[in-house]
């Protein structure tokens, strides 16, 4: 008798702590979108959806693009500059160094986009009529890694503006030196 | 002087035996469904699948990617380092970044929600 009583206890402190843990999910996911919000997604439901569809492929198309701009500028100009001078016996230490970090971050540009277009296909696949919520959520999170994609893009871009830099004092510096040798 | 034994097939072999062709071909099935799923999971899982153009809801951008490669001018990584091996590679990198540069890829907020049309705020009314 003492022994069904010590599990009674247990099994009401367990059926308040899930009570009180589903109701707060419930209520978190309740405050995450307004009623007006939910009547917006669902009269827009069918145009929201062909948006997301042309940015879907638009932003494919610019991942192709650029994609493949950002890697030839690395095999086909930089790799083979930094081969160039190390054949040449001439230190680019710095110019091997922002070589490095750009590489990183094309392998971090092209993860995110995987990211960010796995993120993008699952909210198309998500009824906007049916669920306006999880729609909602899963654009904020498609929101996130796509402005994620674009903060790896500058970072890219300004990788390429240090190399030119580092390249730019390269030159003067190999000119100043070649006068040198001639005078 | 020779005794020749006859050897009964089981009902096993002669299962086996008789259903040979159709055994041949479950088989193949399976090892090609099986082939099938680990390239799909290698498509999915190396990044392939976002660059694919061919997939269907790619067809009206399909043809605007650049596949001609030819305008970009590789740089020799042999030959001697001079001033206008220099200024031949200061101008390639210049051309290229400044298309890198000529849009702002991945830019603006279109999955905002003033974009989309919902408006912001999370106050219930």
């Amino acid at each position: 008798m003492t022994i069904s009583k010590k599990y009674l206890t247990y099994l009401l402190i367990l059926t308040v702590v899930f009570s009180g843990v589903s109701f707060l999910t419930v209520s978190a996911q309740d405050k995450s979108i307004t009623d007006k919000q939910t009547e917006q997604i669902r009269s827009n439901c069918v145009s929201m959806k062909n948006t997301l569809n042309q940015l879907h492929a638009s932003d494919a198309l610019l991942r192709v693009n650029r994609g493949q701009i950002y890697e030839s500028i690395l095999t086909k100009l930089i790799d083979r500059f930094n081969s160039r001078l190390s054949n040449n016996n001439i230190n680019n230490d710095e110019l091997k160094s922002i070589t490095v970090k750009y590489s990183s971050m094309l392998d971090t540009f092209r993860a995110d986009y995987k990211t960010y277009e796995e993120q993008l296909s699952s909210t198309l696949n998500i009824s906007c009529s049916d669920k306006p919520a999880d729609f909602y959520s899963a654009i904020v999170s498609a929101r996130t890694k796509r402005n994620q994609v674009h903060t790896d893009v500058t970072k890219l871009n300004q990788f390429l503006d240090q190399y030119q830099s580092v390249f730019n004092q390269f030159k003067k510096e190999y000119k100043t030196a070649s006068e040198g040798m001639k005078n | 002087m020779f005794k020749f034994m006859t050897i009964k097939p089981s009902k096993k072999d002669s299962f086996i035996s008789k259903h040979l062709f159709l055994l041949m071909i479950i088989l193949a099935i399976i090892i090609t469904s099986l082939f099938v799923v680990v390239s799909m999971l290698i498509y999915n899982s190396n990044g392939a699948a976002q660059v694919d153009l061919s997939r269907p809801g790619y067809v009206s951008v399909r043809a605007q990617s650049v596949t001609n490669s030819s305008n970009f001018k590789d740089y020799s990584a042999s030959g001697e380092i001079n001033q206008e091996t220099i200024e031949e590679f200061q101008q390639l990198f210049a051309d290229q970044l400044n298309k890198a540069k000529a849009i702002d890829a991945f830019g603006g907020d279109p999955l905002s929600p003033a974009s989309l049309g919902i408006s912001v705020s999370t106050e219930q009314p």
